[in-house]
């Protein structure tokens, strides 16, 4: 995979399962994100802001997340994400929905 | 709904939101640049390498955007697409739709943009909220000079105006204009600033102008007869044969303060005496001409304004008794002087239209509803025809939320379509409404401004059409079940529930159709008594000219001998049979009239301002002739009976029964009170009745004197020139009449009219209202037979297996035919039943606005359902016929 995932990189809403999931434990903003789930990937993946930040007006729009204004660990200005109920609810059925997809694919490789 | 919710939430916000946006990708190069900077990096390249790490920042913005904005849209935009197509896939049925819509709104829109225009419009001046009116009636200038000495103290200014109307020609034929007297702060007071020139001032409202004679003109005159040119201001336009100097153009859209007449020309007060001379009325204390209105201070209350009006009532009236009858001076002294509100101008038209105005309103809304009626019926027809593609829609997983906003979407764009084009036909039909109001006495001319009221209403009105419309439809998608179509594709047993939804439909259409038709058929039959009135004459060989002895500078005295030369030159042209002299001409609405009236020795009565006059008319000998009045006994006038010879005068039969002269009037007295003392008159003749002022009032008692034994100064500015000629010939004989009198007199100023002419201006309202009601009940008609075939087609269609089935077993086809019409029959008597016990209802309403006709005339109610049936059967009858035609083998082959 390159440098920068775009979303066509990877299945369709995947990057919002991902957003919601680094947001599980607690609130983060956008760099924050990005670091989550770069460092949780072992540097694969490493979210652009491109793709970053329509994803997460996306899941404002769909009221999965809610942001406010916060000041950051090295004292800067930064606007906090925080999952809501309904964005848990959605995590786990993204999850559920996920784990499907992913193993018929692997089914579908491993035949033959 | 939520995500619609926080989609609005965003567009409100839009622009703190992209800052937001903007700030938070800052921060995040931010932080990028610290963990490089703790990565060991120099704080300057770190700034440099972050910087480039971001990539396109407008870039994520626009696309950020487009997650709030481009899927909402897009929605929209593909909702609109299916319906454009679907309604694209069935033009006949979008045609109808939107056609039938386009006339319903239309009708109603046109209505109330008259409404509108002229009774809630407010006038187009500054602050027309503080306008007051001097209510009751018109006022003498004497009165207004005693209001406008005190116009500072009591209010914000005042301001008059006298109508009139004025001739524009230099001798001939009148070229006649809307125009006024107005005072010189009219302008001032109402806020009115020039487009071209200046308006008037009090110098110009003087004796002593200094711009001589002035004149200023609308922004329609100066189109119409400069073409709008740009040097018009100084200018000379000629008016009552004096020359008068262009001052100022008035600006588009402003037309006086009568609301429905343009006033296209505007004389200072001044300029009626230069005009009218020795008759002038400025000083005259019991001549009321004119109109009064004040603008309220700043926070003065229209009770102020009265209580300070009443305050000086006394000293205005005492100022102006001078000449009022004794015995009125009590009650002209103590009648309290009124202001009301006069935002929205003043006008006579209001009265005279509010009641057939607000019958149409409420027969266009009817309309409305038939309209709306046909359309679900349509709606319905076609959700029912597209059960198949509904339910396969459905099957694919289109949820039945979004199925409900398409089918209402597709009600939504038809209701659009029709508004837009009911707007056009409104503007159309409208104006067209407006002139069908001007008569040869007064030009309505009413603008019709799509304002903000008349689009709400229109708005309001396309809303509720698809409420009414649209949601039958939706609702029926309730019964649609994914796939269920699928299974029984075509061959559904008819006469089920959906066929009953549309039968109320029906009956309802029928219903209001017969009420409609109903009423038309009233106000026809008071429109045709109304026409058919007996008058007295025989008109239609006459021609009319009224003759403007005003216009030569010749004095008074010189008007009888100027008149009769006149109507002998006339009389000398080929092709005229009679020409006669009158003071008054019959129909025209105004008259000449004596209030006490005795018989030989009996007692004078004192005046009694209720009762009705007695009509008088003053005539040249040979005028009976002229008009076809037959002379029963005595003689007519002669050239013997002219002043200094004995007072004469002729009466009508309705005079002898009104004064109870019995059986041998000739040769009695009539004697009138006048203020001056009483005049005796001989009668020497007896004529047959006629109408006076207007055919509705029927035969009037009216007496008739000759116009030779008028005093030379009773002689009025104008005399009625009656000339009989061969009815083909009337064009070549206006002609030369024309060019006789111009011959004669060159400053004479003349125009002809035709007594249909006089007779159409008294049944404008009555003609009005028939031609309307007509109209709309016409369409109801129209729209209830295309609701009645639509049903019936369409259950034809979905029985076609039924009936061939039918017909394969040997039923007829006139058996077919009988059993959808006995079906239909229901429909329509129970229609007619509802429709008849609303027409009865509704009847006591129309009654003030009918003429000679019983509001429950059994005749039109008989006819109107008559027509309906008829209207009825031949719409279901079509359909059934071609039903019965089809080929039973190939119906059950297709089936």
């Amino acid at each position: 995979m390159g440098l920068t995932n775009t979303p066509s990189d990877l299945l369709p809403g995947t990057l919002e399962l991902l957003i919601l999931k680094a947001l599980r434990p607690g609130a983060k903003h956008g760099y924050g994100i990005v670091e989550h789930l770069r460092v949780a990937s072992d540097d694969v993946l490493r979210i652009g802001e491109s793709a970053l930040y329509p994803a997460l007006q996306r899941l404002l729009l769909n009221g999965w997340v809610k942001a406010e204004w916060g000041t950051s660990e090295n004292n800067r200005r930064a606007r906090y994400y925080t999952l809501t109920a309904a964005g848990r609810r959605q995590l786990t059925a993204e999850h559920a929905e996920f784990d499907r997809m992913v193993s018929a694919i692997q089914r579908v490789l491993a035949s033959t | 709904m939520s995500a619609l919710l926080r989609r609005l939430m965003y567009f409100l916000g839009r622009s703190r939101h992209d800052a937001d946006l903007r700030d938070e990708i800052e921060a995040h190069r931010a932080h990028r640049q610290d963990a490089l900077e703790r990565d060991g990096l120099a704080s300057e390249a770190a700034a440099r390498a972050s910087q480039r790490a971001m990539g396109n920042v407008t870039l994520a913005v626009e696309d950020v955007r487009d997650v709030w904005v481009s899927g909402a849209v897009d929605q929209l935009w593909q909702d609109i697409r299916i319906a454009v197509r679907g309604l694209r896939k069935n033009p006949v049925f979008a045609l109808v739709a939107i056609g039938t819509l386009a006339l319903g709104i239309g009708a109603n829109t046109a209505l109330f943009s008259i409404f509108n225009g002229l009774i809630l419009r407010p006038l187009p001046v500054r602050d027309p909220g503080r306008l007051a009116l001097l209510t009751d009636g018109s006022w003498s200038y004497p009165v207004w000079a005693e209001i406008k000495a005190r116009e500072n103290d009591l209010f914000d200014g005042a301001l008059a105006w006298s109508p009139q109307r004025f001739d524009l020609s230099r001798g001939g034929e009148s070229a006649i204009v809307d125009g006024a007297y107005v005072s010189g702060r009219f302008f001032e007071v109402l806020g009115v600033s020039a487009v071209r020139g200046r308006m008037l001032t009090p110098a110009d409202d003087s004796t002593a102008a200094a711009d001589g004679r002035v004149a200023v003109i609308s922004h329609r005159f100066r189109r119409e007869h400069f073409a709008g040119a740009d040097d018009v201001v100084g200018r000379q336009v000629t008016v009552q044969r004096r020359a008068f100097t262009i001052i100022g153009v008035m600006p588009p859209g402003f037309f006086g303060v009568d609301v429905g007449r343009m006033t296209d020309v505007m004389l200072p007060f001044a300029a009626e005496p230069l005009i009218k001379g020795q008759e002038s009325w400025l000083a005259a204390v019991d001549s009321s001409w004119l109109e009064v209105m004040v603008r309220l201070k700043p926070g003065q209350s229209l009770e102020q304004a009265n209580a300070a009006l009443r305050g000086v009532q006394p000293q205005i009236r005492a100022a102006t008794v001078t000449g009022v009858v004794r015995a009125r001076a009590a009650r002209y002294l103590t009648s309290p002087l009124t202001l009301a509100s006069a935002t929205t101008g003043r006008s006579s038209l209001r009265t005279q239209f509010e009641t057939p105005l607000f019958a149409m309103v409420v027969a266009v809304g009817l309309l409305l509803l038939v309209a709306c009626t046909n359309i679900a019926s349509l709606l319905v027809a076609r959700a029912l025809a597209r059960r198949r593609e509904l339910s396969v829609r459905m099957a694919l997983g289109g949820s039945r939320g979004r199925l409900a906003r398409l089918l209402f979407t597709e009600s939504l764009i038809v209701a659009m379509a029709g508004a837009a084009l009911g707007l056009v036909f409104a503007g159309w039909s409208g104006a067209l409404l407006v002139r069908q109001l001007t008569t040869w006495e007064s030009n309505v001319s009413l603008e019709l401004v799509l304002d903000w009221r008349v689009l709400g209403f229109t708005a309001a009105l396309a809303c509720a059409s698809v409420m009414v419309a649209g949601v039958a439809p939706v609702l029926g998608l309730r019964s649609v079940a994914a796939g269920e179509a699928l299974k029984d594709a075509g061959r559904g047993l008819a006469g089920d529930r959906r066929f009953a939804v549309r039968g109320t439909l029906a009956v309802a259409q029928i219903a209001v159709s017969l009420m409609l038709v109903t009423a038309a058929g009233l106000f026809l039959r008071s429109f045709a008594s109304l026409s058919q009135l007996p008058l007295g004459f025989v008109p239609e060989p006459l021609l009319v000219a009224e003759l403007d002895l005003l216009s030569s500078d010749a004095p008074i005295e010189q008007r009888g001998p100027r008149a009769e030369r006149l109507r002998a030159a006339a009389a000398a042209v080929p092709g005229v049979r009679s020409a006669s002299l009158s003071r008054v001409s019959l129909l025209t609405g105004g008259g000449w009239g004596a209030n006490r009236v005795a018989i030989d020795d009996g007692p004078m009565p004192i005046e009694d301002r209720s009762a009705q006059r007695l009509w008088r008319n003053a005539t040249t000998p040979g005028w009976f002739e002229t008009m076809g009045t037959p002379l029963v006994n005595g003689r007519d006038f002669n050239d013997g009976d002219r002043v200094g010879a004995p007072l004469v005068a002729i009466v009508n039969h309705a005079f002898v029964r009104r004064y109870r002269l019995g059986e041998q009037p000739i040769g009695r007295t009539v004697r009138i009170g006048l203020s001056s003392g009483e005049r005796r008159y001989e009668i020497v003749g007896l004529v047959g009745d006629s109408v006076y002022t207007s055919p509705r009032d029927g035969m009037m008692a009216t007496m008739y004197v000759p116009l030779a034994q008028l005093g030379p100064t009773a002689f009025g500015e104008t005399v009625v020139l009656t000339i009989n000629a061969a009815r083909g010939q009337r064009a070549a004989v206006e002609r030369d009449v024309a060019a006789a009198l111009a011959r004669t007199e060159p400053t004479v100023a003349f125009s002809f009219r035709t007594f249909d002419q006089f007779i159409d201006a008294t049944v404008t309202q009555e003609r009005l209202i028939a031609m309307l009601s007509s109209f709309f009940g016409g369409l109801a008609l129209l729209l209830a037979g295309i609701g009645l075939y639509g049903i019936v087609a369409q259950a034809m269609r979905t029985r076609q297996g039924e009936i061939g089935l039918r017909m394969a077993l040997g039923a007829q086809p006139a058996g077919i035919v009988r059993l959808v019409l006995r079906r239909v029959g229901v429909l329509i008597v129970v229609g007619l039943a509802l429709g008849l016990a609303g027409s009865l209802w509704a009847a006591q309403f129309v009654g003030p606005l009918l003429f000679q006709v019983e509001t429950r005339d059994p005749a039109t109610f008989v006819g109107a359902a008559g027509v309906l049936v008829a209207v009825g059967v031949l719409a279901a009858w079509l359909p059934a016929r071609r039903a019965a035609r089809l080929d039973p083998a190939a119906v059950l082959r297709d089936g």
